[in-house]
């Protein structure tokens, strides 16, 4: 792991209380806002290039993006980590659903979210109201364990 | 937490209750309570929009690493886990915020995982004016990665970081990265400064960074801790070779702030040095009495030996050699008066301890025991046979009587105490100081280790005298009485040669004890008690007309029997102990000796190989165990304590070493010295971190039981 720019991190820090309301980059550097995906059901995960368990969870991921995606859900990967290493790896992954890149500050979001321990993987699922529902904080997270949580949801 | 921990790791309940403390310690407190105290909440009020972004401002990190530590260099941490309920806005955020928090508290996968503080343990120490030694503990199941550790110190302070020496670590394969090193297991870093700069004593705050992960499955951001440190003025050496390696540029890092230097571990890979371990703590017998001789001022120390060689006189040891000098002096018939006893006595006194002082002297100065020379079954052999022989003179079966040119040469000189006699018992004397066994080893090696370590021959030389002098004490009491309390003629007299003779006996039986095997000497006990019990009249029939006596000696025969016949069963059924011969039949103890699943021991020859398995083994306890043909009970712990499942199921966790010192080489003695052994038997084990675990050695035999206990204490402090 690299320590991260910051730079980037200052510019583009979340810019109001919790994580509905935040702001990050993407893997091309435009700044998107959580608010965007009001409405669906949002699937928040922090991960890191440098985190083995966290890069083992994303073709999981990936799958229920997949299946899922038409009927309203959304996930979203908030790397801490920088973009140099997270853009190329997104895209030899292929991931299917939108990177932030939160650099080593983006921990501080995970905190505020719950992750108290402020380790990574951590996982967070709104429902379309923007509630939070349900948070895992470390071990894999698998296709059937997401699946039993937002299909309610959906 | 941990205290009431190791004490019961040391019960045979040793695993479960392991496992308790270990399912407390991680669950013990709630994640609030510990994470608090280390960081300052940022109360999120009610339309905190700015909140966090004036935290952001706020922060004043210094690089961006610097947000995720716990510490407080100038980094705050928004902890969602602020309790204060009423602070809260009643926006949707805050709101949402307030129900994510209460959703997460009680979110059993974190309970899991332990607060950075509490997964990684970092400690860093000054080891001298231009070495810091920083300490890394993971928890169980917890891993740091080995280039991720970095040191920093602050530039204003002249002083760089020459050199950082870190251990190997172990292989991790990781299907992206490829093979990374990482630490499960505490390990040290050796951090060399370079001081031409600035010489002078001062404190300095280092930090030191890391970075790690759970096997469980959660990684945790880098993470920085500072230690505020004193060092003290630094002398440069003669020959000033400094080795300053210029700071690695972590190229892909360029927004490292420059205020700070800083330098990556070396892949030198030399394992940290042992710090140097004054444990005041050793419960070792050994090392207990060497510190009594450094401690205490001359003369307390001096006379603290001669109570202890008094106490040592009461030994079995010791007190057999009674008999032959009383033997001797009775042997004499008539002939011996009163000073002539004293003065026989004090011969072979004052032998034996200018034998403890020279030998002492000489041991010490050159590092071995000269008994260790002595202690082979052959010798031993003779001296029991010797014994024997003397006893059947007690018996009757012949008079021992000196030649008798040396008889009239005595008879000419009865007044003096000079002649064949007083040489002959104090050559006696010289020659049973060597003989001594194991209840003298322990303290007569604390007084050599002392003299070894110390060259201060003249202490050290008193010291063993004074403890020469109150083991003859007793004999000289005897000595003087044996003489006079004998009366010149009497039947009773036979009776108490008879007495001696079976002293004897029993003498050379415990002479040979330590080659022969346990059921060979149970049985030679259990001979001569049951017939001395026959002797005493055990089983004959009081006459009428007993006498006290009479009946005493049937009572005392009776308890002979008795013994003996314990000891016959005992040996018989599989015991092997002397002083527990029935142990064998409590219970469902008796399990046949399996030797098949014995544990491997891999051989170390020299110093080197044993410096560098230890080194290698870095995050397991090892076991040493010097061995030597002769050793028996080396032997009877093979046979009877390394085969006992539990023993093994924890020597399994442990790397087992064993330096065969049968040949007394140059390198064997070099092992045993280091280790302030005169000669085995010697179980040493050191912990995880490379240094010798001191207050658990294992000095000749023990049963299954205590040795459990041992193993435990030494796996438990890991």
């Amino acid at each position: 792991m690299r320590l991260g720019g910051r730079a980037a991190a200052v510019a583009a820090g979340p810019t109001a209380v919790g994580l509905m309301g935040a702001r990050l980059p993407d893997v091309d550097g435009r700044t998107q806002a959580f608010q965007q995906w009001r409405g669906k059901v949002l699937v928040v995960n922090f991960w890191a290039t440098w985190c083995v368990p966290c890069r083992e969870e994303i073709p999981a991921f990936i799958k229920v993006q997949n299946r899922w995606g038409g009927q309203g859900l959304q996930i979203v990967g908030v790397a801490i980590d920088e973009n140099d290493k997270v853009r190329p790896y997104a895209a030899q992954l292929k991931i299917n659903y939108p990177i932030l890149v939160g650099g080593l500050d983006g921990i501080d979001l995970a905190r505020q979210a719950g992750n108290r321990l402020g380790g990574l993987p951590f996982t967070v699922i709104f429902d379309r109201r923007g509630n939070p529902v349900h948070s895992q904080l470390g071990g894999a997270m698998t296709q059937e364990k997401l699946e039993q949580f937002i299909r309610p949801l959906l | 937490m941990m205290m009431p921990c190791l004490n019961r790791a040391s019960t045979r309940t040793a695993s479960s209750a392991l496992a308790v403390c270990m399912a407390l310690l991680v669950c013990s407190a709630p994640v609030e309570a510990q994470l608090l105290p280390l960081a300052r909440v940022l109360e999120l009020s009610a339309g905190g929009a700015g909140a966090v972004g004036a935290a952001g401002e706020a922060r004043g990190c210094r690089d961006v690493a610097g947000c995720d530590s716990r510490r407080e260099q100038g980094a705050r941490l928004i902890l969602a886990a602020a309790e204060s309920a009423p602070g809260e806005s009643a926006g949707d955020a805050g709101g949402a915020l307030s129900k994510l928090r209460s959703l997460t508290r009680g979110n059993e996968i974190e309970d899991q995982f332990l607060p950075l503080d509490k997964a990684f343990k970092v400690e860093v120490k000054v080891k001298d004016a231009q070495t810091l030694v920083a300490e890394f503990t993971p928890a169980d199941t917890y891993y740091l990665y080995r280039d991720r550790i970095r040191f920093a110190v602050p530039k204003e302070s002249d002083i760089s970081i020459a050199r950082v020496s870190i251990p190997p670590g172990e292989m991790k394969s990781d299907p992206n990265f490829g093979d990374t090193e990482v630490f499960h297991k505490p390990f040290q870093a050796v951090i060399t400064l370079d001081r031409a700069q600035s010489r002078d004593a001062l404190r300095l705050l280092v930090e030191a960074r890391y970075q790690g992960c759970s096997e469980k499955g959660l990684c945790y951001p880098p993470a920085k801790r500072s230690f505020d440190l004193t060092l003290a003025a630094w002398q440069p050496p003669a020959a000033l070779a400094s080795d300053l390696s210029s700071p690695k540029a972590n190229a892909s890092a360029p927004t490292i702030a420059t205020s700070r230097s800083e330098v990556a571990g070396t892949t030198a890979g030399s394992g940290s040095d042992a710090l140097p371990g004054d444990k005041a703590s050793a419960q070792n017998e050994t090392s207990k009495v060497a510190g009594l001789l450094k401690s205490g001022s001359f003369w307390v120390v001096v006379v603290s030996f001669f109570g202890a060689g008094l106490l040592l006189s009461f030994t079995p040891c010791v007190l057999p050699m009674v008999p032959i000098l009383s033997g001797i002096i009775v042997g004499q018939g008539h002939r011996v008066t009163k000073r002539q006893a004293f003065t026989l006595s004090l011969a072979y006194v004052v032998g034996m301890a200018i034998t403890y002082t020279l030998a002492g002297i000489g041991a010490g100065l050159s590092g071995t025991l000269l008994s260790n020379a002595l202690q082979n079954p052959w010798v031993l052999g003779v001296f029991a046979a010797l014994f024997v022989v003397l006893s059947l003179s007690m018996f009757g079966f012949y008079e021992l009587q000196l030649p008798s040119a040396f008889q009239s040469k005595l008879s000419d000189t009865s007044n003096k105490v000079k002649g064949g006699t007083f040489w002959g018992v104090f050559i006696m004397g010289v020659l049973s100081a060597l003989i001594v066994g194991p209840c003298v080893a322990a303290p007569l090696a604390g007084a050599l280790l002392y003299i070894n370590q110390t060259r201060n021959a003249v202490l050290g030389g008193t010291a063993l005298f004074a403890l020469a002098l109150g083991m003859g004490i007793p004999l000289l009491a005897v000595g003087l009485s044996a003489g006079t309390l004998l009366p010149k003629a009497g039947a009773w007299m036979q009776t108490i040669k008879n007495l001696f003779g079976v002293m004897l006996l029993g003498l050379a039986i415990w002479i040979i004890s330590p080659v022969i095997p346990s059921s060979v000497h149970m049985l030679l006990w259990a001979t001569l008690l049951i017939v001395s019990a026959i002797y005493l009249h055990a089983i004959d029939p009081l006459p009428h007309n007993a006498s006290g006596f009479h009946k005493l000696w049937k009572g005392v025969g009776v308890i002979a029997l008795l013994l003996g016949v314990a000891l016959l069963a005992g040996a018989l059924s599989g015991g092997r102990d002397i002083l527990q011969p029935l142990a064998g039949l409590r219970g469902a103890g008796a399990a046949p000796v399996d030797l098949s699943g014995q544990p491997k021991f891999e051989r170390v020859h020299s110093l080197a190989e044993l410096d560098q398995r230890v080194a290698q083994a870095r995050g397991r306890a090892v076991m040493l165990d010097f061995y030597a043909d002769w050793c028996v009970s080396c032997k009877e712990m093979e046979r009877f304590t390394f085969a006992d499942p539990q023993v093994q199921a924890r020597m399994s966790r442990m790397l087992l070493l064993q330096a065969d010192v049968t040949a007394n080489a140059e390198q064997d003695r070099e092992l045993l010295q280091r280790f302030g052994l005169f000669g085995p038997p010697g179980i040493l084990f050191f912990g995880p971190d490379g240094q010798e675990v001191e207050r658990v050695r294992v000095i000749g035999f023990q049963p299954a039981e205590k040795f459990v206990g041992a193993l435990d204490a030494v796996l438990g402090s890991s």
